[in-house]
Parts: C-alpha cells; structure tokens; sequence
C-alpha cells in the first residue's frame, strides 16, 4: 500500500497558500517530511488526516480517496497532532480505553489488554491511573504516542513526535516506531534533521508550501557530495561572506564561527571540504529556496 | 506603563469583531424595539420614548448585558492563560498594578463603549418609529438626550461597572473562565430573589437594597406615575434609591482593590497554590533505551452500524455525566431549583395570602424564573458540549477518530437531550419536595408526569435544538451563546411588542393551556401536542442540516464547511430531511385547519379593524327602540362530554317605548362557526331577515306586523353551539368536560352593542374614529335612564330554567329547586325563581360535592346556603359559609330583607380567576380563595372579604340595579367594597383594615399610572375598576370613619327604600347614590365628599420627625413634626391647585405592635385623634403613659396618599 498525493493545492481564508502543488508518493516504512516551522508540514500532515479539506489535487491511500471517504482512512489512521490537549479530569488509561473503543475496539478484553501494552511501551504504567492533567509535558507526549498506536493503524502521522522528549525518551519512541515502521506507513513530520537521518529510509522536505526536494537520505547526502566547503572566519566578516558564497549555514563551534557553503567547484580562499551530512543537503536546498538561515 | 497597556488593550479590542458584533446587536436590538414602539402595556398616554420608558429600557437591557459584560471584562486577563502569553508576558518589566488596572480600563471603557450600541439604537429607532408604521406616529414624543443620558449614567454604566469588574475580579483571583459565566447567573438569582421579595408590599424596603441593578429602588420611587410625569420626570438620586446605587458599584471598586492587591504574577502563573496538584513526577530506567518491549497486541475492530449507535449512546452519557458533574452546572440547576421552590412557595399569592401547594401550582413554577434558568443552562452547556473537544485541545485527535459524523454529532445532541429531560424533572422534584415540606402529601403524580413529560419536555426539546443548531452553525462559543441568547429574547418578546400572536409562526410558541383540579387537563392536550410535534419537526429539520454543516477538522472557515455539506450531502439525509418535512407540513396544515377553518383565528390588527368598522357600520342603530323582554324560559340540554349544548329560550317581550317597534336587532357572540340558529320565532312565526353580517355577527330581522307600543309577544329560540378543533389561543372556557360556566350571552342580545366598540384612543384615531371619552351616556341622558346597566334588553324578568346535563353532574341556574330527574340517561335539573330579577343568569354544570347550612335572620327569614364545590376542594368551606352568614347578618340589620330563598356559591375551573354575583348564585373560580391557605391569621382573609362582596351585589346591584349610565356602576361595585369591608372589619376588628387598605391604595395609584384615557372620578367613571373598587374602598372606608358607620349606613338604607327592585324608569344613577351620602354628612365634612367623588385629590402626608420624653410623673411627651400636603389633579395626571384650607386628619402614636383575639399583628394606639390641619408643616403634641415607638400623620393611610410609607416615624427618645 502506498500513500499517494497528487498536486495538492490549499489556500486558508487569510490568503496564506499553505500547500503548493505537493505530489508525493510514500511507500511503507518510515517517511521524513522536513521543513521550516511555518513550512506546511501540519497543513499537510493534518489534510492527509482528514481534518482539512484540500482546494484540489488528490490524496489516495492504496484504495483509498482521502478527501473523500475520510471514515475509511481514520479506520486505518493513527494520528498525533503536533498540539493537543487532554481531558484533564480523565485517567489516561480510561482516556486510552475511550479512544480504543472508538476506534472500534469493541471487546473489552482485548482493549484492556491492548491499553496495558501500550501503557507498558510509552513508559506509563505505573501512571496509567492518574488524572491526565496531572501529566507533565513529556508524558502527555507520551500519552499523545500511545492513542496514535491503537488500533492496527497502516497510516501513522506524526507530527513534531519527539518535542518536549527528553533524549531518552526520544530514542525508546525512534525503536518504537521503526519497529512499527516496518509494515505500516508511518510519515514523520519534524525540523529535527537528525530524527530523519536516524529513522527514514525516505523522505522530503517541504518548504513555504512547495516539495523541493525527496529521496532516499543517503542518496541526497551522496548528491552533494563535493559541494559543501566549510571554513572559520571572524565573525565581523560574515556580511561579506554571504555577499559572496552561498552561505547555507552558519555555526559557532567552541566560539569560533564556522561557515559552510555551497560550491559545486573548489571555491579556495582558505575554505575545506566538508563530508556533507543530511543537515548540509536540508540547508543547501532551504537556501535555494528561501534567504539564509541560521543554525 | 499603565498607559501603554491601557492603549494596547483598548487598539486590542477595538479590532477585534466580537466587540463590533456585540455593539451591533444591541444597536439592532435597542432599534428593533424602540422602533415598535416599546412594550405595549403602559399607558397610551405615555410616549413610546417618555423619560420613564428610556430609563426602564436601558436599566432592563442593562440587565440583560451581564451576558455581555461576562463575555468582554471575563477575557481580558483570561486571554493571556488561554494564550499561553502568560509564561513570558509576565516577565517583562511591568508591575502587577498596572497590568491588571491597565487592562481592567481598556476593557472596561470597551464595555461602556459597546453597551452605547443599545442607545444608539434606541435613538435612532424612536427617531424611525414614526415613520416605520410599526405603531402609531403620535406615541413618539420629541427626542429628550437627556433622558439617555441619565439612564446610562444612573443605570447602564454603573451596572455594568458591577458585572464587569465582578467578572474580571473573578476571573483574575481564580482564572478560570467558567467563574464568568456563572457569575452571570448568579447576578440572575440575586435580581430575581429581589423581584420575588418585592412582591410582597413589606419587603420593599430591603428589596430595593439587595436588587443589585437597581430597578426595585427605583421602581418603588416611580410605579405611581402618572403619563404625564412618565414623559417628563427623571428620578433624582434620593432615599434608598441613591444608597443602592452607590453601595453596589463601590461594592465591586472594594472587590477590585482587593484584587489588585491580592494579584500576583507567581500566583497567577501557577495557578492557585491550593487544590493544585504537583505534575507528577517519574523515575525511569536510564539503561533501557529499548524500554519495554511488549509487544502491542493485534485487535479486532468493528465499524458497523452498531458501533455507531454504540458510540452515540455511550458518548451521549459520558458527556451527560461530566455536565451534570460540572460544578457549575450543579451552581446554576441549584440556583434554578431555588427559584423553582421559590415561585412555588411564594408565587401564588393572592391580597398577600398564600395557595395550598396544588400540583399545578407546583408545575406552574416552572413558567417563572425556572424558565430563565434553563435557557441560560440549555445555551450555555450546548455551547460546552458542542465545543468540549476544542476547548481542551483534544479535537485533532478526536476528529480523526473512525467515528461518523453523525454518531458524534448526534451523540452531543443526546447529551442535551437529556439535560432537557433532567431540567423538565426537576419540576416534580422540587414540587413533591415543597409539598412534603409543606405538609401537604396529596402528590398527583398523573399530573406531574403528563405536563413535564408530555407537554413541556418536547418544548424543552425544541429550545434545545435551537441553541444547538446556533451553536453548531456559529461553531465560536462565546458569540454562539449571545446569538442564541439574543434569539430567545426575540422570540420571547415579538409576541409583546410586535403584535403578533399566530402562534405557527413563532418558534415552540403554542396555545397556553391550564391544569384545573375540577377539569384536569381538559381539551389542551391534542392542541399542545400538535404543536409541540410541529416544532419538533422543524427541530428535526434543523438537526439534519446541522449534521451536515458540522464543522470536524481544524479548518473552520464557511467556505470550507460548504465545501464539506456539498461532500456529505447525499440521499440518507435528503430523505430524514424529507421525512420531517413532510411531518411538519402535515401538523403544519392540521393545525392551520384547526386554527382558521374549525376557528376563527383574527389577527389583533384585523380584529381592531372589524370592531372600528361594526362601530362604522352598526352605531347608526345605537338608539333604536327596541323590545324588553319580561319573562324568560330556559330549556337548556348540555352534553359536557362533546363541548356542546342545545339551547331553547322562551321570552315573552313587550314594547316600553313610546313608538312601534318594527325591526329586531339581533348581538350574537359567537362565530357561525361555533354556533346556529336553527330557531327563531316571534308570536309563532319566523321574522324576516332584512341585514345579516357573519363576521360583525348582527342580524336585523323585521317585526311583520310591528310591535306597538305596549304589546307584547313571545320570542322562540333554538342554538346549537359547541366546540370543534382547536383555536390559536383561548381556553374556549364556557364549555368543558367538567365545569361549565355559560352566560346569557349564549343567546343573542338586542340592538348595538357599545362594549363591543374600539376604545383606546390612538385606535380609534387610526380607524378614523373620534375619540369617545365615555362608553356610557351621561347620567342625565334619556335612554340612559331608561336602561339597566347588566342589559338593556330587559328590566327585572321572572325566570324558570329546565336544564339537563350529564347523569354525573350537577346543573345549577338561579331560582329554587323546583325538580330533578333522569330520563334518557341524562338528569335534569328544574330551577324556578319567586320574584323578579334582572335578565343576567349563568348555567353550570360540573361533577359537584354540595354543602348546605340554614341561614335565619332576625326578622324569621329562612335562607338555604349551598356550597356546590370540587370534591376535593372542602378546604375553606367553613370561611364561605361564615361570610355569607355574617354578610346576611349585617346587610339585613343595616340596609334592608334579603330577597331569595337561597344563597348559592359555585366552584368553577381556574381558566379565568374571578367571582361574578349573578342572581342568588355566586360562581367562584377554583383559584379564588377555595385552595388559599389561610393558617397565617396575619393573611387577609380574602375568601371570607371576596364571599362577602359578591354577597353584598345581591343589594348593590340585584337590589338596586344601576341604570345604563356613566357612574353607575360605582353603586354595584364601590358599595359592594364598601358593605364587604364592613363585614370583614365587623368580623375581624379594624386589625385587619390597614393591610387591606394599603393594597387597595395601591391598586389605585398603580392603576392611575397606567391610564390610557384619563382618570374618571367617582361620580363619572364608567370603565376603570381602579376608581370603583380601588379608590372607592377608601374613600368609603374613611367617610365611614368621618361620618361612623351608622350614619353612613342610613344614607344607604334609605337610599334602598327608594330604589330597591325599582322595575321601571328611571334608573338609579350615581348621583342619585351621592344624594343620599350628602344628605347625611354635616357641613363641615362637605368637603371631604368633594374632593373625593368630584375631583381626583391626592395627599402627601408625611411624619418628618417624632421625638418623646419622659416627664416627672413617669408619662411620655411626644412632638411630632409632621407635614399636610393636598394636590388636586385634573384627569391627565396635571395639578390643578393645591386647596389650602384645613382637612380633618387623623394623628396617632404606637406603642409595639400586639396581637388581636384572632392572632392577627395590630397597632396599639397610645393616642389617636383626629385633627383639623391646614397644608404646611405643623409641631404637635400629647402625652402618653407608655413607652411610644412609632407616630405620624394618618398612620392607617385612610387617606388617599401617594407616599403611604412615610406617614409614621419612629420615635427618637430624648
């Protein structure tokens, strides 16, 4: 099964043009969309989610029209929006129950059953009956985690997943997902580029509502191979540098700052390759594609 | 700083649409109503725009915009939290102060901007009035700034001052937004519970303190003005009024200080320190990055149908629960149950004395204050429910879930549902708690259950749907709940001041309807019930297309929606929509049908219309001669079980006037379509029909050969009359299952008709009538004389009745008893009257339980007394019963012999609330005095009073009949207080006097404001039952007092022995009735007559101050300070002078108050007197040998007085 999106179009009443002409073909597995905050991955994220109506394009889900026959794709979808809230007078395992249920879970025992596991997997077990307003951050992320679980979903979003994680919780929540990842299509919305490098065999990133680039990581990472130099200058000359390089990125490193740019030739001037990583090939196509960016 | 927050939180929200869109509908609003002329009601007298209407309107809407001050001065802080603002906003450089004043001000200065909408509004919708038609041009008065200007600084602002900052406080100290609401309410419970007190006259005093809007204070300041003053006046800030409305502004300034000071960032960050948990803490395994690996569980899903329904169900009730859970939800059905309990307890109060608790009674609270309570509850939660997953931010999830649309949707419309269903069982709980509590434990559950649940549940439905409609179709909580908030208004008040009463046409109206203990719910309930399944249908029509505009997913934007209805759009709902439709076309049509083609269904403007053009038409034949009829023959079959009669009468008639009589001229009171004519004859033959108007419901039929001047003839006739369907309105009261009440008008009377003309001035001046001062003829006038004022188609008549009804009930007509039998199963009843009476009889009919006692007077006289009552009505027979033998008692010793051989009183179903003296019957109505509960001896005795009223008709109005002209009727209805409030007092003792005498004073200074003509004296006064029964009881009251009983008593004995069962011209007039009191009263108390039956005078005594102290010998000196003050007033309200020579005035100190021999609370008079004092300010004094408490000028307000409060005074020691 594959999520396929064909020339999706979407304008807010406020006039923001929030998805542009986006195709996309998401085989199963996981699926990196990288981008700017404001980009249009949650316009994204969240038409393919069947909460927003597209202006035009398609959406279709092996069989499925998306924006049509949206109570089928919810069926089959787990969704963790990048905000949510949370009955806070509500126990997270009753709250787990009520959303098996309405994912059609019908037998008790096997809801039971399928919130303990679930409990056991996001680490809230031993909280699994205190109140949801009670939850700090991480665990209502956590919580959020969990509900995207249920119910045999073949169609994971996940929307900024790891923000308000700390690093060991984020690394439980990568094993649990590229487990889950491996026969289901699980599309991964982040500005965390390491998130992608570690996860997606595929990808793309999205920029003011465009697609400008997709692929398989290593492929785009072995593209630029050749094309990224880096170079510490003083900071007052920075100006003069991005008049004259295509500076995609700018960082301080034990408080020098270190500039990488792009040049598909030796630009010289004192400026070494660099093995480019994925972080280098998601900047260089921001570059292209918006003003400079720092990091 | 605090300007800069002030500017930003003023630009903040001059942008934002929600202050624009609550400006805008109270312009619309204030313009909507201004332009139609206000609330009808008032007098006509009084412009549409008169400074008291203004001021009334914007303190009424100043009321009503608590809603709105909630929604604007709640946010303002709110905003920051909802945000999120609040974790960095409040580390910036500013200070708490200014944070919380500089928003405090913006907002408020955006509330007083906003609430100028309504003013607005009404400017320009008084200035359109006119032109617009809605009402007449001339109840526009000139344009008075003012009058705006004085009820926005007196009322609209400092009002909302008070909810405002009441609100923001709130929701500062405890930030949470719900606070806002309910603080809402609250201020509905503490106006209402001021309403609710001030009903009853002692409490005014504190009612208008506690009324924190202030309309108590000032109503009691300005309820007694007249038109005139309502136009021009402008209540200063004095008294009670001006402590009102500084103590509750300032009340909220204390709240804000306090919050100011109480405010702090940390606090306000972290939320309260108490009932906030710690964020719970975890420890985790920092060596397992795998965490746990169990594995997750493959499960079945099912999506049916079942599922669905299941997920309704389920949701429905999970929502049901967390509402009823909600503390505030449990605050305001709390509030709402009080009010409940509340109106029951107090609401049926009549002169002051309580009912029983009856079911009804206890099921008609709900129709009080309860019913604010559950729109308030009914808007608000939809809004919750409706919104619930939104406003916790759980919706991106919730909406993705694989529920259809319409199980979520219809899920929340269950929850509501169910709060409806909940609210309308309220009612019986609250109302078998009352009894219980009350010691009464006949709970008639039949009763409960079939109104709550089968009439007013559906119409708690139909509310509920419209909120929920509103509020799925808005999709915005706050402007949702003022949307549906200002619908309810609507359709509330369209009816009142648009003149519109088709019930179809205005959402969940429908034809009221009475619950009778004799009648039980009679006919109403198919009515009801049609419509409540007309409404339903419209409900169902409106929930369809509600489902498909259900706004799921995060964008909410209306072309997205559209966008969204076109995709679900499909055959399932077309049909369900359909299938309402056809419902609601069907009950639609049916009750169309019953409505106008089975009845007759008139707008107000074209009833107005036909009455200005019968008047048009017909009055040319106002002075036509026509027949007396001198005997009358009844033969009455009434088939109670179908709502029918077959009605014969036999009259013989004769001509009394000087010339020929050659036409008949024939008054029906029905429709064609409520009755027929299947007989008409005249000495055996049928008399032509020259001029027959269905709709004016005249005929003329010419008399062939005429009938001379004194001949006389007998006239045959035969009605069919009964009730089919179901009218718009109206309780079609004559005809019932049990209770019947018919009048003679059943049959047709002779010659036009005044009562039947236009009245109102501004009426007649649009139907291009002139304006008729009086109805009634000048008491000199010829034909006036010669007519009776009960009927000029006869003078006294001898009676004989046969009536037949069904086998279980009784049927009742004046005379003796001659005969009963059964035949046919029906019974027959054969009543025959000894002696003459006047042509004005009813028939009854109903299931009766009957009481009998023998009355025996001092001359030998034997009366039979029969109370014919509910059976489960025996609870006050014993008051009946001791009123009509103590008024036998004193009417025969103190004016003449009683003239029949029975006294009946008749217990009649409560769809209209009066007592009525016909011939030796009194019909009583259920809800006068037959369930009153009278174990308070402090309550007025209104059973034995009102008994003893119509008593004394059978003399003041059957004894002397009153001729047709203007003032007579003084002689039926202000002698029949008079003679009642002796018995009463006789009875009684004068304890009970001043608390009857303040009501009466009461009712007349109320009465005079509302005056849409101009107020007649006694002597002239042909309409105003303010002047005959109001005014007169206490001019009678206090003549006796002047004059003593006893003489005054001998002007009326002789004043019988002229007029008594006087059977031909002329008639007495009012100033045959006055002669006899001026022959009686001494020279020095002329005056006193004068300007009480001739001229409208007022008093404005007043106790200024009393002081006392105690001398050598152990006694009280008291000087008192009091003030005289006589205003004489023309018609129209204006002074004419102020008559400066001196009145006799009675003057009084008080020691405690005691009890009298019957436990009723009575003044204890140390020092009575009456005293002869010019107007102006006067220094008295007397000695007393007790301790004094209270003195003052007429402390018995036996005088016409317009502030009857400040008469007496405590008494300062010295």
């Amino acid at each position: 099964m594959e999520l396929v999106i064909n020339n999706l179009n979407k304008t807010y009443s406020n006039g923001v043009h929030a998805i542009r002409d986006v195709s996309l073909t998401i085989p199963q597995g996981m699926f990196g969309l990288l981008g700017p905050n404001g980009a249009g991955k949650s316009s994204l994220m969240r038409t393919i989610a069947t909460l927003q109506e597209a202006d035009t394009g398609t959406i279709t889900l092996g069989e499925i029209n998306v924006l049509k026959q949206k109570d089928d794709v919810r069926r089959i979808l787990g969704y963790l929006p990048q905000e949510f809230g949370v009955y806070p007078k509500v126990s997270a395992q009753a709250m787990l129950d009520h959303v098996a249920r309405l994912k059609g879970v019908g037998n008790s025992s096997e809801r039971k059953a399928l919130v303990s596991a679930l409990l056991e997997r996001v680490n809230l077990y031993p909280v699994r009956k205190k109140n949801l307003g009670t939850f700090s951050g991480g665990m209502k992320q956590r919580f959020g985690i969990a509900q995207a679980l249920i119910g045999n979903p073949k169609l994971i979003i996940v929307d900024e997943p790891t923000a308000g994680l700390d690093p060991l919780e984020r690394n439980r929540f990568h094993n649990l997902l590229s487990e889950i990842g491996e026969n289901t299509i699980v599309i991964l919305s982040t500005h965390i580029v390491e998130d992608v490098t570690n996860l997606c065999k595929d990808m793309a990133i999205i920029c003011e509502g465009s697609v400008i680039t997709q692929g398989h990581p290593a492929e785009l990472v072995k593209a630029a191979e050749g094309k990224i130099w880096e170079k510490s200058i003083d900071k007052t000359n920075l100006e003069s540098y991005q008049q004259n390089y295509q500076v995609i990125s700018t960082r301080l490193i034990e408080g020098q700052t270190n500039i990488h740019i792009y040049s598909e030739i030796d630009p010289d001037n004192g400026f070494a390759p660099v093995k480019p990583d994925l972080e280098d090939v998601y900047f260089t196509q921001i570059f292209h594609n918006t003003s400079p960016v720092s990091a | 700083m605090l300007k800069d927050i002030f500017l930003f939180e003023l630009k903040y929200r001059i942008k934002r649409p929600a202050t624009w869109a609550y400006f805008g509908i109270l312009f619309i609003f204030g313009w909507l109503i201004a332009a139609n002329g206000g609330n009808d009601g008032g007098s006509e007298k009084a412009f549409a725009n008169s400074a008291y209407e203004v001021t009334s309107f914007i303190m009424i809407i100043s009321i009503f915009s608590t809603v709105i001050a909630s929604a604007v001065m709640g946010v303002p802080v709110y905003r920051d939290i909802e945000h999120g603002v609040k974790n960095y906003y409040f580390t910036y450089p500013l200070n708490e102060r200014s944070y919380l004043l500089g928003r405090y001000l913006g907002s408020f200065v955006i509330l007083m901007l906003i609430s100028t909408g309504i003013v607005f509004g009404m400017i320009v919708g008084y200035a359109m009035g006119p032109g617009m038609g809605w009402e007449e041009a001339e109840r526009f008065g000139p344009l008075r700034l003012g009058d705006y200007w004085h009820a926005t600084t007196h009322f609209l602002w400092p009002n909302l001052l008070f909810t405002g900052t009441i609100f923001f406080c709130l929701v500062a100290l405890t930030r949470k937004i719900l606070v806002a609401y309910v603080g809402s309410v609250l201020f509905f419970i503490g106006y209402l519970v001021a309403i609710t007190l001030a009903a009853d006259l002692e409490n005014k005093e504190m009612a208008a303190l506690i009324d924190p809007f202030g309309y108590t204070a000032w109503d009691e300041l300005t309820r007694y003005w007249t038109p005139t003053e309502q136009n021009e006046l402008r209540q200063p800030l004095t008294g009670n009024y001006l402590i009102n409305r500084i103590l509750w502004p300032a009340l909220s300034i204390l709240l804000l200080i306090f919050t100011v000071i109480k405010f702090k960032f940390s606090n306000f960050i972290a939320g309260s320190a108490r009932g906030r948990k710690k964020k719970e803490e975890e420890t985790i395994d920092t060596h397992n990055i795998y965490g746990d690996r169990t594995p997750i569980p493959a499960v079945q899903q099912h999506f049916g149908t079942s599922f669905a329904l299941g997920n309704l169900f389920s949701q429905a009730w999970i929502e049901f629960k967390s509402v009823v859970r909600d503390p505030y939800f449990i605050g305001i059905i709390l509030g709402g149950v009080l009010f409940l309990f509340l109106d029951g307890w107090f609401g049926n109060t009549t002169y002051g004395t309580p009912s029983l608790p009856m079911t009804y009674y206890m099921i008609e609270a709900k129709n009080g204050n309860y019913i604010i309570f559950v729109m308030i509850i009914l808007v608000f939660y939809t809004g919750e429910v409706v919104h619930r997953d939104r406003t916790v931010g759980f919706n991106q999830i919730a909406d993705a879930l694989p529920v259809p649309n319409w199980s979520i949707y219809l899920g929340k419309f269950f929850t509501m549902a169910l709060i409806a269903f909940l609210l309308a069982s309220m009612i019986w709980i609250v109302g078998v708690f009352s009894q219980t509590i009350q010691g009464y434990f006949n709970y008639e559950f039949g009763k409960y259950f079939t109104d709550l649940y089968i009439l007013t549940f559906p119409m708690y439905l139909t509310l509920t749907i419209l909120a929920f409609f509103v509020h799925v179709l808005v999709n915005k909580k706050f402007l949702g709940h003022v949307i549906a908030i200002a619908i309810y208004v609507l359709m509330f008040s369209i009816p009142n001041f648009a003149d519109v009463d088709f019930n179809m046409f205005i959402y969940a109206n429908r034809p009221g309807y009475l619950i009778s203990d004799m009648n039980g719910f009679g006919h109403f309930i198919p009515a009801v019930t049609w419509f409540n399944v007309y409404w339903l249908a419209l409900g169902g029509m409106m929930i369809v297309v509600g489902s498909q505009l259900w706004s799921r997913g995060t964008d909410t934007a209306w072309r997205t929606r559209i966008q969204q209805f076109n995709d679900r759009w499909s055959i399932r709902p077309a049909l369900v929509l359909l299938g309402f439709l056809a419902i609601f076309l069907w009950t639609g049509f049916t009750i169309y049908h019953n409505v106008t083609v089975k009845n007759d269904y008139v707008s107000i403007d074209k009833s107005r219309r036909q009455q200005a053009n019968y008047e048009k038409d017909l009055s040319k034949h106002g002075r036509v001669y026509q027949p007396k009829i001198y005997d009358v023959k009844y033969e009455v079959d009434l088939y109670p079980e179908e709502r029918s009669t077959r009605a014969k009468a036999i009259y013989q008639i004769t001509n009394k006037s000087p010339q020929p009589i050659d036409s008949l001229h024939l008054n029906f009171s029905f429709s064609p379509k409520r009755g027929t004519l299947t007989v008409f004859e005249i000495g055996g033959i049928e008399p032509a029909i020259i001029y027959n108007d269905s709709i004016y419901q005249y005929q003329i039929r010419s008399l062939n050969p005429p009938l001379m001047p004194g001949d006389s003839t007998s006239m045959i006739m035969e009605i069919d009359y009964g009730y089919e369907g179901f009218p718009n309105e109206g309780f079609q009261r004559d005809l019932l299952y049990n209770g019947t009440f018919l009048s003679s008008d059943l049959f047709p009377s002779f010659g036009y008709n005044y009562q039947a003309e236009l009245t109102s001035d501004l009426q007649r001046k649009k139907h291009g009538l002139e304006i008729k001062e009086y109805i009634a003829p000048p008491h000199t006038d010829s034909l006036g004389l010669r007519n009776l004022l009960f009927g000029d188609d006869a003078d006294f008549v001898s009676f004989e009745a046969i009536i037949s009804t069904a086998p279980d009930q009784i049927a009742i007509a004046p005379g003796q008893l001659q005969k009963v039998w059964e035949e046919n199963g029906r019974k027959y009843y054969h009543y025959k009257n000894n002696g003459l009476i006047q042509n004005f009889f009813n028939i009854s009919s109903a299931r009766y339980a009957v009481e009998e006692k023998d009355w025996k007077g001092s001359r030998g006289e034997n009366v039979k007394i029969q109370i014919f009552h509910h059976a489960d009505h025996a609870y006050n027979l014993d008051r009946y019963f001791a009123s009509v033998e103590a008024s036998l008692d004193y009417f025969t010793n103190n004016f003449s012999p009683f003239q029949f051989e029975q006294m009946r009183i008749l217990e009649f179903p409560r769809y209209a609330s009066f007592a009525q003296s016909f011939p030796n019957t009194v019909p009583y109505s259920e809800s006068f005095g037959w369930v009153a509960d009278f174990s308070d001896p402090d309550d007025t005795d209104y059973s034995f009073y009102v008994t003893s009223h119509e008593v004394a008709h059978q003399w003041w109005g059957h004894q002397i009949a009153p001729s047709a002209t203007r003032g007579a009727n003084q002689i039926s209805e202000t002698m029949a207080q008079y003679s009642a409030m002796m018995v009463l007092k006789e009875r009684y003792g004068e304890a009970v006097m001043p608390k009857f005498l303040k009501y009466e004073l009461d009712s007349y200074l109320r009465g005079r404001a509302n005056e849409s003509k101009f107020e007649k004296t006694l002597l002239d006064n042909d309409t105003q039952s303010y002047v005959w029964y109001r005014k007169g009881s206490n001019i009678m009251y206090t003549l006796q007092d002047y004059l003593t009983e006893d003489t005054l008593n001998l002007a009326f004995q002789r004043f019988l022995d002229d007029y008594a069962l006087k059977n031909q011209p002329p008639y007495a007039t009012s100033y045959d009735w006055y002669g006899y009191i001026q022959e009686v009263t001494p020279d020095s108390l002329q005056y006193f007559l004068e300007e009480s039956f001739e001229r409208i005078t007022m008093y404005e005594n007043r106790a200024i101050e009393v002081t006392s102290k105690q001398n050598s010998k152990g006694q009280y000196e008291v000087t008192m300070q009091v003030e005289v003050k006589k205003v004489t007033y023309d018609g129209d309200g204006l002074v004419i002078d102020e008559p400066q020579e001196a009145s006799l005035i009675e003057i009084g100190v008080f020691g405690p108050d005691g009890t009298n021999e019957y436990g009723m609370t009575a003044k204890t008079p140390l020092y009575l007197k009456k005293m002869w004092l010019t107007p102006g300010v006067h220094e008295l004094k007397c000695t007393v040998d007790e301790a004094p408490q209270r003195a003052g000028i007429d402390p018995y307000n036996k005088l016409i007085d317009r502030i009857s409060d400040d008469n007496i005074t405590s008494v300062d020691a010295l």
